[in-house]
């Protein structure tokens, strides 16, 4: 079977604006998608949370489309929206009917060229912001734990272990002036990569990103923060009583590779051989065989990132909801036993074919729609200054033998490395 | 060029649906096949027309478990070879059950389509609920259930449904652990005799599909010796009357309090639904929306503030939701009171009117630019007894919706002097707020 191909077409402009174009006819539908260099790994001390505020401040409107007309004219035009913070960047998007990409476009450089930022917006994003984490976080069972103190644990080094949501104290700290400075260092046209894909002329497109976007000015390129995360000596564990869990559920994880490396590749096809569908290893023994589990996710960077946007330091890190006949250091020892059942007996030829074919086609499923498309190539940009990866990384990941999984399993999934949060509910203090 | 002025773009297109052939096998079976080739993969959909709603109250979460447990072994697959198969054709396999119907949703690598079919049919027909996977299923269900209810929000919504539906099996939006107990391995096998049946049931397929003809044999290989036969009717579609209530559900240590408000309303086949949909999304439906704009972008009471229309088969509800801090609880209901009402009062502005008609007409397009997103869509409108056609008129009678339509369909299901009210949050925090409103009736989150 021939593998897909989506088309590439990448050049910068003048002022530093990365821009990449993917035309696809298929369906009458385009995707404007814009990525930031601006995470909150980025963010400073006394500022948590400020990352997320500002994807908040990027809704409440700019210079020729005043608050409120960023969702009216992309709903109006046919089309929906969004924007996500993370660790490494923040993203925003605009789905339209293709007849309708000049207004995702004008509307995305408007607020990069001039963001109506002012004490009004500010206060009421603050306050919507609270309501998120009121909402998302500290209503929720388990997310607190995630969340806030997961990372902790995980990381020594404060740019990776503080939380990306924010303290409600850091919230109310931030003034007008960190928000606008902010927005100077982060949200500049060379901090940016744009990508237009879908049912796209690829010259109109060229015109249209060359007459909204041409003019902004670029600025001093942002230091990169230091994320060095010094080596884990030892394990760490730790208990979080939960007040409003009522089933037991323990987060396990362990330092992973540096992305794009042959290791990172081997980590991806270790987490499908353990964790990737129903005939995974955790599937077949822990939920089935030793009926423990009852629910699980894993991933390179989990909980906020996947292989498409893990960048190191990062963690491999699984949780999993479990039966409260069990208690969490027994499946802590079931996991491990599964990780040396790995690191001993290697890995059976037909499960790594079967579970070759299930990343093949979850692969072109991802591949379906003109946003995912977009997401990936621009991400792809912005970590690995290579969109190519779209089409190639799928190679990567298929070339890796018995041997390198093997391999990566003794590296990397090490109990003396590793870090247990065990989240039981308060109830049972 | 004048950067200030927004860009003049054409009309929206209008949707033209993919070509859709339709046929029937001898014995009933509905068959909807969709060519599309963009991918090298295939998805199916064989929906029947046996959900939750057919569940007796004892054994609430018989249809469920019984979709659940279709995937766990059959007379000839153990539940682990399924799983081997499915990933090896690079596929998905799994069937929900929704109020109205059970679905199997599956997908492959295109290359495997007959190995895909021939797993399809095996589950759907030959499932033999093997004793040990049915404990083990109805063991986690209890634990899911027990986390579920540590969820603000579910209560929320199961309370909600209970109000507005009760007594009609709508009202009852998952089983209980007593429930989940009572489901034997016989009840189970007897509901899948029961109700999957051939001429009770459709089958979607689409994707890079060999020709016509061919697949058409495949299918019918697999499934044309399947015997038709009954399936028991639905329950009566009798529901209460609407009526103020207003319930508080208990759930200490709350830091918001969760809010629906709303009543039942309409089926899709309602000469209402169309002006209460486009009503919907003014009102609550997006981010334009007026619940948006005002609760949460003016007021700064919530960071969700939305409404919605859930419409069935044989009815459907309308509702707002949102999560407030506890302190603004009184004037969060009092504001989302006054735009209910102030729906009915008012024709919709043109502005707001050919906003949310985009808007939907856009959303619909997008929803369906996957080959799961079609095949979902398609086998939703026919388990609806809606002809395919429903899909490609859709946009048309989203338009033609006019503001007089939307108040008049306003008055009648959105009006909240007859909606059900109710609250999660902490009663020590909130319970005096809520006073003030009506009689209150407060339950435990336990």
């Amino acid at each position: 079977m021939t593998e897909l191909q989506i088309p590439i077409e990448k050049y910068t402009l003048p002022n530093g604006m990365r821009v990449i174009l993917s035309a696809d006819h298929s369906v009458p539908v385009a995707t404007v998608y814009i990525i930031y260099g601006a995470g909150a790994r980025a963010e400073e001390e006394g500022r948590t949370g400020f990352a997320h505020l500002f994807e908040h401040m990027m809704f409440q409107g700019s210079e020729n489309a005043p608050k409120g007309t960023h969702f009216r004219m992309v709903e109006s035009n046919g089309g929906s929206l969004n924007g996500s913070t993370h660790p490494d960047y923040t993203d925003y998007f605009e789905v339209l009917p293709s007849n309708k990409l000049a207004v995702g476009l004008w509307l995305e450089a408007d607020r990069m060229r001039a963001l109506a930022i002012n004490q009004e917006n500010l206060d009421n994003q603050k306050e919507a912001v609270k309501q998120e984490r009121r909402l998302s976080f500290d209503n929720q069972p388990y997310a607190t734990a995630i969340v806030d103190r997961w990372p902790q644990l995980a990381y020594r080094n404060w740019q990776n272990s503080h939380s990306l949501i924010g303290s409600f104290e850091d919230l109310n700290a931030a003034t007008v002036e960190d928000v606008a400075r902010f927005f100077r260092t982060y949200y500049a046209p060379n901090n940016a990569v744009l990508v237009i894909s879908g049912d796209i002329q690829i010259p109109e497109a060229r015109l249209l990103v060359e007459r909204y976007f041409g003019e902004i000015p670029p600025q001093p390129r942002p230091d990169p923060p230091d994320l060095t995360e010094p080596p884990q000596p030892a394990p760490r564990a730790e208990v979080y009583r939960d007040r409003l869990a009522r089933v037991p559920a323990v987060l396990i994880g362990y330092p992973g590779p540096a992305r794009r490396t042959p290791d990172f590749n081997a980590m991806v096809m270790l987490d499908l051989l353990l964790t990737g569908g129903d005939s995974s290893r955790f599937q077949q023994n822990l939920v089935k065989g030793t009926k423990s589990v009852i629910q699980y996710e894993a991933n390179l960077g989990w909980p906020f990132a996947g292989p498409s946007d893990y960048k190191d330091p990062g963690v491999y890190a699984m949780m999993l909801l479990y039966n409260p006949a069990f208690r969490g250091d027994q499946i802590l020892a079931q996991v491990e036993e599964e990780i040396a059942k790995l690191r001993k007996d290697g890995v059976d030829q037909k499960e790594l074919e079967r579970q070759r074919a299930y990343l093949r086609s979850s692969r072109i499923r991802q591949l379906e729609t003109s946003r995912s498309r977009a997401a990936l190539l621009g991400k792809y940009e912005l970590l690995d200054g290579r969109p190519e990866y779209i089409n190639t990384e799928l190679g990567d990941f298929l070339a890796v033998g018995p041997g390198e999984i093997h391999a990566a399993a003794a590296k990397y999934l090490d109990p003396k490395r590793r870090t247990v949060l065990d989240i039981v509910p308060a109830e049972e203090q | 060029m004048d950067r200030t002025e927004p860009p003049r773009t054409a009309d929206l297109p209008l949707y033209k649906l993919p070509p859709v052939f339709e046929t029937r096998l001898a014995n009933g079976l509905t068959i909807l096949l969709v060519m599309d080739r963009r991918f090298p993969m295939v998805s199916a959909r064989l929906g029947f027309q046996c959900g939750s709603k057919f569940d007796p109250a004892e054994l609430a979460g018989l249809s469920e478990t019984t979709g659940a447990l279709l995937t766990e072994g059959t007379a000839t697959r153990s539940s682990r070879q399924i799983a081997e198969e499915v990933a090896a054709i690079g596929g998905t396999l799994r069937a929900d059950s929704s109020p109205d119907s059970l679905l199997l949703a599956a997908s492959a690598l295109a290359e495997n389509l007959p190995a895909l079919l021939d797993l399809i049919a095996d589950v759907t027909r030959n499932a033999n609920f093997p004793e040990d996977e049915v404990a083990l299923r109805k063991e986690n269900r209890k634990q899911e259930l027990i986390a579920q209810r540590s969820e603000a929000g579910f209560w929320a919504d199961e309370k909600f449904l209970e109000s507005v539906y009760s007594p009609h099996p709508y009202s009852r939006q998952d089983p209980t652990p007593e429930s989940i107990d009572r489901l034997e391995r016989g009840a189970l096998a007897g509901f899948k005799d029961c109700h999957l049946a051939p001429n009770h049931a459709v089958f979607v397929l689409l994707g890079a599909l060999p020709d016509q003809q061919q697949t058409l044999e495949m299918i019918a290989a697999r499934f044309g010796d399947w015997a038709k036969r009954d399936t028991p009717a639905a329950p009566a579609a009798r529901f209460p009357e609407p009526r103020r209530t207003i319930v508080l559900v208990d759930r200490p240590g709350s830091v918001q309090a969760d809010i629906r408000i709303g009543r039942v309303a309409v089926t899709r086949s309602d000469p209402d639904y169309f002006p209460l949909l486009v009503g919907n999304t003014i009102l609550g439906g997006a981010a334009a929306s007026r619940l948006f704009s005002n609760i949460r972008e003016k007021q700064g009471y919530a960071y969700d503030a939305h409404s919605s229309l859930a419409p069935l088969k044989d009815s459907g509800s309308f509702s707002v939701i949102t999560q407030v801090r506890n302190e603004v609880l009184a004037p969060a209901i009092e504001a989302l009171v006054a735009e209910m009402e102030a729906i009915a009062a008012q024709d919709v502005s043109a502005e707001e009117l050919a906003t949310a008609q985009n808007y939907l007409s856009g959303g619909f397009v997008i929803r369906i630019e996957t080959q799961d997103g079609l095949a979902s869509q398609l086998a939703a409108v026919k388990l609806l007894g809606l002809p395919v056609e429903y899909m490609e008129k859709y946009t048309q009678r989203v338009r033609s919706v006019e503001p007089g339509q939307i108040r008049a369909a306003a008055r009648k299901y959105i009006r909240p002097d007859r909606a059900s009210i109710v609250v999660v949050g902490d009663a020590s925090a909130i319970g005096r707020n809520l006073e003030g409103i009506g009689s209150v009736s407060v339950v435990k989150a336990e």
